[in-house]
């Protein structure tokens, strides 16, 4: 059904929006518990930070990232320097400016969970003995869960389509950084390119959709499991 | 085992709390008063739900919370169980995965309940393998219950744990929890708003209205003060008296008579068929705003009270100093 080479693009853009998720879930969660908390000072530099790739054109993202992650630049000559990774121009690249920019979309769903917890429920843990990281490990986290998975899951099909920052920051290399969107622009850009870029888009089209459906199914079946 | 709040006060909106007492918290200790009066926020302040603003909780000596000197224990180090009155269950949690959590938390060193005896004693055996979600509210009352006690805290307390059941199911919990009380030898602090019941199961009676903390000691005490009346409604106003002295009385604890549903006689009654007559010297008379007559008769069982109509007063020719028989049918206790 699929060429050896669409198999490839979809590959990449599989493995990027994957690893974006996986990176920066952990990260997401940390933002979108600290956001869910009673006000603390600086909690709107949080806020700001965390929607800051909502605003932002995605090429700017994408040139930050460069400029701070780039081969000269101050974290990525130190990575480069000390581990020997580099991060600009390479599929690990393309994963980081697609973790940036789901980022503010996997906060929004994961802090929407966890302030729609009962806190009557920490109260009844604290009373049982379980201290603030217990109760956030054994309470607030399994009962954000569809939240969490949520926020996975609309972060990794948005993550497949993700254009700009990853242009900008990973360039757009055959079998490396090359995604489906990526792959969609080079093929308009050489003539007679529509057929490729049409089943390269239903691919797309196909992958968001069962994203989402799969995001929608998961959630429903965590929610009952939780309903008290 | 003693319970100490000294110039203590809590403050959540508009609403403020003030405590000053020390009570005994051996066996069951009965935090009583109208709704709004501030009971559960006494106990969420205790068990360190709430932060103090001023003042200080000293629990057995140990200092809970001092706000003077900025110390304070967290929630979870305190030792304090509380069962709340909506049970407040963990809904991703079986009924034997919500037990377990207190089980696994439990210091190695305290005395250790055991999960399958209290869930028997509280017969939930069969619900164990259950999910939270489909429990009847008496069910989820007893599992909260069980998961408090496996916790082993050194001391319980409970804010209105039959709020879901009614009348006579309500009776048969509140003698279970005396009798756990002693079984664990755990002491229990207990909310409530009924006063049958705080005759019923108090050792020791703390009383709270508007705020503030009004009256606090032994049951037998508290209960005969004018503070105490004053948190009754009317129809409730009455005397406790040793459930021993009492025909038909069960257990031990008291047995709140309410002063309507005492006859009083001038002559010692005769083939009636009452089962309690007590003999005694009328020590007040007074009378209350509708005309109605409250008369006080101190007996050997203790304070009991009548409520009679002015005519009926007159009738007998009754005196404070007087002697008179004070009678209740069983049925009424």
């Amino acid at each position: 059904m699929l060429t050896a080479e669409e198999m490839q693009i979809l590959a990449t853009s599989l493995g990027v929006a994957g690893r974006a998720v996986l990176f920066s879930l952990p990260v997401a969660i940390a933002f979108a518990w600290a956001l869910s908390r009673p006000k603390f000072p600086g909690k709107w530099i949080v806020d700001a930070v965390a929607h800051l790739p909502l605003v932002l054109p995605p090429v700017l993202v994408g040139y930050f990232l460069l400029l701070l992650f780039g081969v000269r630049g101050p974290v990525g000559s130190w990575l480069r320097d000390a581990f020997g990774i580099q991060l600009a121009f390479t599929a690990e690249g393309a994963a980081l400016a697609t973790a940036v920019m789901a980022f503010p979309l996997m906060v929004r769903a994961i802090r929407l969970s966890f302030e729609a917890t009962d806190r009557g429920l920490f109260e009844a843990a604290a009373v049982l003995r379980a201290g603030p990281w217990d109760r956030f490990w054994s309470m607030a986290l399994p009962l954000a869960w569809p939240g969490v998975l949520a926020g996975a899951v609309t972060a990794f099909a948005a993550g497949l389509g993700e254009f700009g920052a990853v242009i900008t920051f990973a360039s757009n290399v055959e079998g490396q950084t090359q995604t489906l969107p990526l792959a969609i622009y080079s093929a308009l850009q050489v003539p007679n390119g529509e057929e490729t870029a049409l089943r390269l888009a239903a691919i797309s089209m196909t992958a968001a959709v069962t994203g989402l459906v799969l995001a929608e199914l998961l959630q429903h079946w965590a929610r009952r499991r939780l309903e008290a | 085992m003693s319970l100490k709040l000294r110039e203590a006060v809590v403050r959540r909106g508009a609403f403020r709390l003030s405590a000053d007492f020390e009570t005994p918290t051996d066996g069951v200790t009965v935090v009583f008063g109208p709704s709004g009066a501030g009971k559960s926020m006494l106990l969420s302040s205790i068990a360190g739900l709430h932060r103090l603003e001023t003042g200080r909780v000293e629990f057995n000596g140990r200092v809970l919370e001092d706000a003077g000197a900025r110390s304070r224990i967290a929630a979870h180090a305190r030792g304090i169980g509380l069962v709340f009155q909506d049970a407040r269950l963990f809904p991703h949690r079986t009924v034997r995965g919500n037990i377990e959590y207190a089980e696994r938390r439990r210091p190695a060193a305290r005395n250790a309940p055991i999960v399958v005896e209290i869930a028997r004693r509280l017969e939930i055996e069969e619900l164990l393998d259950r999910p939270v979600r489909n429990l009847s509210g008496g069910e989820r009352s007893r599992v909260a219950l069980a998961r408090a006690i496996v916790s082993a805290p050194e001391l319980l307390l409970l804010d209105e744990p039959f709020a879901a059941l009614d009348g006579r199911r309500r009776r048969a919990f509140l003698t279970l929890l005396r009798e756990l009380s002693r079984e664990q030898s755990l002491p229990m602090m207990i909310v409530t708003h009924q006063v049958d019941e705080v005759a019923e199961v108090a050792d020791n009676v703390v009383a709270v209205t508007a705020g503030r903390v009004v009256g606090h000691g032994a049951a037998s005490d508290v209960m005969r003060r004018a503070e105490f009346a004053a948190l009754l409604d009317r129809r409730d106003l009455g005397a406790r008296v040793d459930a021993g002295a009492v025909a038909g009385g069960h257990g031990g604890g008291g047995v709140w008579i309410r002063a309507d549903s005492v006859l009083l006689a001038a002559e010692e009654p005769r083939g009636i068929s009452a089962r309690n007559v007590w003999r005694g010297t009328i020590a007040s008379i007074v009378r209350e705003i509708d005309g109605a007559v409250l008369v006080s008769l101190a007996t050997e069982a203790g304070y009991i009270s009548a409520r009679i109509t002015p005519e009926a007063l007159a009738d007998l020719q009754l005196d404070e100093g007087a002697t008179a028989w004070a009678v209740v049918k069983s049925h009424a206790l």
